[in-house]
């Protein structure tokens, strides 16, 4: 089964070409659009970029496992990363990945059920002066509290 | 030229050395793992660290170009703490499965083991980390990647001399792993040079896998007889078996490569072999001594040419055969049975497949041998073929196991028109089966010789041990054959016949075994 | 107290470039268009502007290092991979004042005879991605990026170009690898970027507070940016203030202001008025201080002298009543998590040291231990090819050599005397 990118996503390909020397400077620009195309890297997404840029899957597999951001496996419709790090871990976050949890019900790694919610710990988020934080998909929440968690998490639809 | 000093003792070396081989050059070992002379230079092992004066830090050696009046010493407390450190947590993760794996005895690890660690292990075998054990990731490779120390060798071999990057790395940290894409195994003709350059048993060849174990080994040197390419190759046997070949370096040739076609050539060295002389009645083979099966054979070509004239008899050389082989076979021929129908096999079966780097398009180690010779090849073969279809032979001495393309059906239909056919081979193959009587020749790697290769160099090939069976050196069987037809032949072994090759033929004037030496001389002939 | 940075940061619409322009912005960089290339690079020599990003390398001598050949092009790479632990700085000055690193980019780019530049911004920090998309979208459309900027004659392309979560790309050669498309790993040096960098061409790599600091400078002149900071330290500096304070926060102070100031004045002291246990100074990879060591000048050198680091100006407050244990092994699991794997040193050293402190701290330490430790460090430092394994080494050993005892009751007992919590 081979995917391809929307029309929209071509274009922008094909824009981002313009602004580097070099095709493989788009590789990790072109996986970001991968992840929002498809919802997650997949191994079809893997072979299709590594079709566009001009290289081997296997290369284009080393960048993708090399970053922590791109989803090799799919996530929940959420992706919840609570920052694990020294600032926030001062602030509470132990308890409060707890908190995650129980509330979600899975462990750091796991999806819900519905698919609503993947539970992810994050390295540090470089936002320690409002620890502590997370990332929900692309947005973050700054000094986190277990009530403010839960009021976050209850509004997403 | 900068000159530098390595513990004390002092060297020049061109600009641009690195210290790594500018020690190299006074025989002070630096040991390294992912340094390698025929890819770039990746520094990531970090085994060649060494004490530079007025550099605070260590340096790698392998990427440290060498400066005018730079002071290097790897002698110190503080390097071999340094080695073994990096040794030491190489270690960490790795299985120690020696016992089950085939580098074991040539493994990078096991050797600076012995020579910089002997240090018990401080880690603890429940932290290891495990990862995936015997892949076959295709071509001529399995991979083990829990022995792997993450050298990348392998992954710039693949980006830049195959270029087809199959193999890379995934995930980081010491999640680290090399590893094909699933279902994209690799896909190159010259995969079994990642189980030559993979210094620890991570990357091993399925070919050679349990075989041997490699201590038992023995290695001579010899040139691949795949292709025209005549790359350079140690052949490794126990006995008169051979086990592997691997390529020999030689930058005007092969560099440090071969293909994975040549790299199976030996197997026909072992199999499917002739080791007794026989001649072929009512269908049914029976042994012959090898005395009186020569002098049948001589006597059944000289009558035959007595008889209907020297037009009526005919040799086919073969493009496998040595310079030695082909110029007293061209002796033969000419002088003693005067016949003009002699050419060699130039067509041969299979693809004919060539690419832009190390395989030819002729799967023949010396075409270009019996061309300088003066052997006809291409229309006189095919005339002589049709000669012989026409019934105008009838008595042919075949060299080489095969008759140019033609299957075992052709060749017999074809061998059926000769009264009488006589065959110097090393395998079973069309032509056994057909001839009349077969001598069963020497393989390459039970004789010495030269081939010219695709572009005029003449390499030399040497015997690792006596023939197999009963067969017999081509020379010695070609000497006899011409004495008994009144050549006067008073050759002894391939030197012999060598010199007097390089006396009368012009492309191989002033050539001597010693003028050709380890790594091969051009004839004098125009490039290709 | 004069600030470079900070001083309109409090409104929200700074970050639009009429709103930007409304307080003097880009002149500084229709000044520089006036001046040589030179006389701009001389200006932030005067300045003594220190690279922010941590190394703390004199930025004018860095412009400096590139080739005089202009036969081959050059670029200028934005480092904005902010990802020390502890530091935060770099995604307030994107987030609030965005034209500030565009004018900078221009600045520089001009000196440095730069046509392409690219800001490398961490791939977690999408908003800011946006905001600074916005802003250079914005400088196209005025004028101040593309061809012939305000009719000098001087073209420069500007792309944000996003990471995808990886710490080691702070490092400038790690980015440069990954702006080609390829696996963060650190390259070799030498060649230095500014020779052979991104795409093979002469790079300069320069820190986002860097590069926004200089408009103020081309504006005021480097003389009286230098003389806001100490000796070889010029001007302010963004200093991250977190963990157990009263106030974290990014604070803009000259460069050289006590450490102990920036904790109790400005950052408000500890938290939930608790004593103070440890200071990490300058983020997670500096060597940790104890309480009577941070009555010291915030500067380069001063820090250097006391054994420990300035870095990207993170300061991390651990109050009393933390198992430093427990805070060694979070930031032991985070460079584990994070080196690339290229070097053996750091690969094998970052993963055994996690696995070392996480046995103690979960009450299963051996003896030897800690010994283990050091001489795990000691084969880990100025070993590899970056410094991600001195970063990982450094707060390992100092927080063993300062807080040893911990480390031993945690043996001894065979357990966390915490209780396993922060």
């Amino acid at each position: 089964m081979s995917v391809a990118f929307s029309e929209a996503a071509r274009a922008e390909f094909e824009r981002l070409l313009t602004r580097y020397p070099d095709r493989k400077a788009v590789i990790l620009p072109a996986l970001h659009l991968a992840q929002k195309e498809f919802g997650h890297v997949s191994d079809e997404a893997i072979v299709y970029v590594a079709e566009l840029v001009g290289t081997s899957p296997a290369e284009i597999e080393g960048v993708a496992t090399f970053y922590t951001m791109y989803n090799r496996k799919p996530v929940g419709k959420y992706h919840v990363q609570i920052c694990r790090n020294i600032a926030c871990s001062l602030l509470g976050a132990e308890h409060l990945i707890e908190h995650l949890s129980e509330k979600l019900g899975v462990k750091p790694g796991g999806t819900t059920p519905d698919g609503k919610f993947t539970l992810s710990l994050a390295e540090c988020l470089g936002s320690c002066g409002t620890a502590p934080v997370m990332q929900v998909n692309d947005d973050y929440y700054e000094k986190l509290t277990v009530e403010s968690i839960d009021a976050i998490l209850d509004k997403l639809p | 030229m900068p000159t530098l000093t390595i513990n004390g003792m002092t060297v020049d070396v061109p600009q641009g050395t690195s210290i790594l081989n500018a020690a190299k050059e006074i025989g002070v070992e630096i040991p390294h793992y992912c340094y390698h002379p025929k890819l770039s230079v990746a520094g990531n092992c970090r085994m060649c660290l060494v004490e530079v004066e007025k550099f605070p830090k260590l340096q790698t050696a392998c990427s440290t170009v060498v400066a005018d009046g730079m002071v290097v010493r790897t002698d110190t407390e503080k390097v071999r703490k340094a080695v073994t450190g990096v040794l030491e947590l190489m270690l960490t993760s790795h299985p120690i499965d020696c016992p089950i794996c085939d580098q074991a005895g040539e493994c990078g690890l096991q050797n600076y083991y012995m020579k910089f660690g002997l240090h018990k292990s401080r880690y603890a075998l429940e932290d290891k980390v495990h990862k995936k054990k015997v892949q076959d990731i295709g071509g001529q490779i399995v991979l083990d990647a829990e022995r792997c120390i993450l050298c990348s060798r392998c992954v710039r071999f693949l980006d830049e001399v195959t270029g087809t990057r199959e193999l890379h790395f995934f995930q980081r940290g010491n999640r680290s792993e090399i590893s094909i894409f699933p279902g994209k195994p690799l896909e190159n003709d010259y995969t079994g040079n990642l189980a030559d350059i993979c210094p620890v048993g991570a990357l091993t060849s399925k070919d050679f896998r349990f075989k041997c174990r490699v201590w038992f080994l023995k290695a001579f040197d010899s040139i691949c007889t795949g292709c025209s390419n005549g790359c350079n190759v140690d052949a490794h046997h126990k006995g008169d078996i051979l086990y592997r070949l691997k390529p020999r370096w030689n930058d005007a040739v092969n560099q440090a490569w071969m293909c994975d076609s040549g790299r199976l050539t030996y197997k026909a060295m072992n199999e499917a072999r002739l080791l007794t002389p026989f001649v072929l009645e009512g269908g049914v083979r029976k042994v012959a001594p090898w005395g009186s099966l020569l002098a049948d054979v001589a006597f059944r070509l000289k009558s035959a040419a007595e008889k209907g004239g020297p037009d009526r008899v005919a040799v086919i050389a073969s493009p496998q055969s040595s310079n030695e082989e082909l110029y007293l076979l061209r002796g033969l021929a000419t002088s003693s049975l005067r016949t003009g129908n002699l050419a060699f096999t130039h067509r041969v079966a299979g693809d004919g497949f060539a690419d832009d780097f190390l395989i030819r398009a002729d799967k023949n180690p010396n075409s270009r041998g019996a061309e300088l010779l003066g052997i006809p090849g291409a229309a006189a073969f095919d005339a002589l073929l049709s000669k012989i279809a026409g019934g105008g032979i009838d008595a042919l001495l075949v060299f080489g196991n095969v008759v140019g393309a033609l299957s075992e059906e052709e060749t017999a239909g074809l061998l059926a028109k000769v009264p009488f056919v006589a065959q110097v081979g090393t395998n079973e193959g069309p032509v056994s089966k057909a001839a009349a009587a077969v001598l069963p020749s020497a393989s390459v790697a039970e004789r010495g010789g030269t081939f010219t290769n695709h572009a005029g160099r003449v390499q030399r090939f040497r015997s690792g041990f006596p023939p197999r069976g009963k067969a017999r050196n081509p020379v010695e069987i070609l000497v006899t054959l011409g004495n008994r037809l009144g050549a006067g032949w008073t050759f002894a072994g391939e030197a012999s016949v060598f010199k007097a090759l390089a006396e009368t033929e012009a492309p191989f004037a002033g050539m001597t075994y010693d003028s050709i030496g380890m790594f091969g001389q051009e004839a004098m002939c125009p490039r290709k | 107290m004069e600030t470079v940075l900070t001083t309109h940061f409090a409104d929200d619409a700074y970050r639009r470039i009429d709103v930007y322009r409304g307080f003097g912005g880009y002149d500084a960089l229709r000044k520089a268009l006036s001046m040589t290339p030179e006389g701009i690079i001389d200006e932030v020599k005067k300045a003594n502007l220190r690279g922010r990003g941590g190394a703390g390398f004199p930025a004018g001598v860095k412009w400096g290092f590139l080739p005089k050949d202009l036969s081959r092009p050059r670029v200028l790479v934005v480092n904005a991979d902010e990802g020390e632990p502890g530091t935060f700085k770099d995604r307030l000055v994107m987030s609030r004042g965005p034209h500030l690193l565009v004018e900078g980019i221009a600045i520089a780019a001009f000196a440095l005879r730069v046509h392409r530049s690219y800001v490398y911004i961490r791939g977690e920090f999408v908003r800011e991605a946006r905001i600074l998309d916005e802003a250079v979208a914005e400088a196209y459309a005025a004028g101040f990026l593309g061809k012939n900027i305000l009719g000098s004659g001087f073209d420069l392309d500007l792309t944000v170009h996003r990471g995808a979560g990886a710490y080691i790309c702070g490092e400038e050669t790690s980015l440069i690898n990954s702006l080609e498309g390829k696996r963060g790993w650190p390259r070799l040096k030498p060649p230095f970027p500014a020779s052979v960098g991104a795409f093979s061409l002469p790079t300069i790599v320069n820190n986002v507070e860097t590069l926004a600091d200089v408009p103020w400078i081309i504006t005021h002149g480097g003389e009286k940016f230098a003389a806001m900071g100490v000796e070889k330290n010029g001007g302010t500096r963004l200093i991250g203030v977190s963990g157990a304070v009263n106030r974290p926060g990014v604070y803009e102070l000259p460069a050289g202001t006590n450490l102990k100031e920036i904790i109790y004045t400005h950052a408000g002291g500890v938290k939930d008025g608790k004593a103070l246990k440890a200071v990490i100074p300058g983020g997670s990879s500096t060597p940790v201080l104890r309480p009577n060591e941070i009555d010291v000048s915030y500067d380069i050198e001063s820090m250097a002298k006391i054994g420990t680091m300035a870095g990207s100006g993170g300061v991390i407050v651990i109050p009393e009543g933390t198992c430093m244990v427990r805070a060694l092994s979070v930031l032991m699991n985070f460079y584990a998590h994070e080196s690339c794997g290229q070097c053996t040193p750091c690969r094998e050293g970052t993963g055994w040291l996690k696995t070392i402190v996480g046995r103690i701290e979960a009450g299963k330490g051996k003896a030897g231990d800690v010994e283990l430790i050091l001489d795990l460090c000691d084969n880990m430092m100025g070993r590899t090819i970056c410094p991600l394994s001195d970063a990982a080494a450094m707060p390992a050993q100092s927080f063993v050599w300062k807080f040893r005892e911990e480390f031993d009751r945690h043996i001894g007992e065979q357990k966390c005397p915490y209780g396993n919590r922060f």
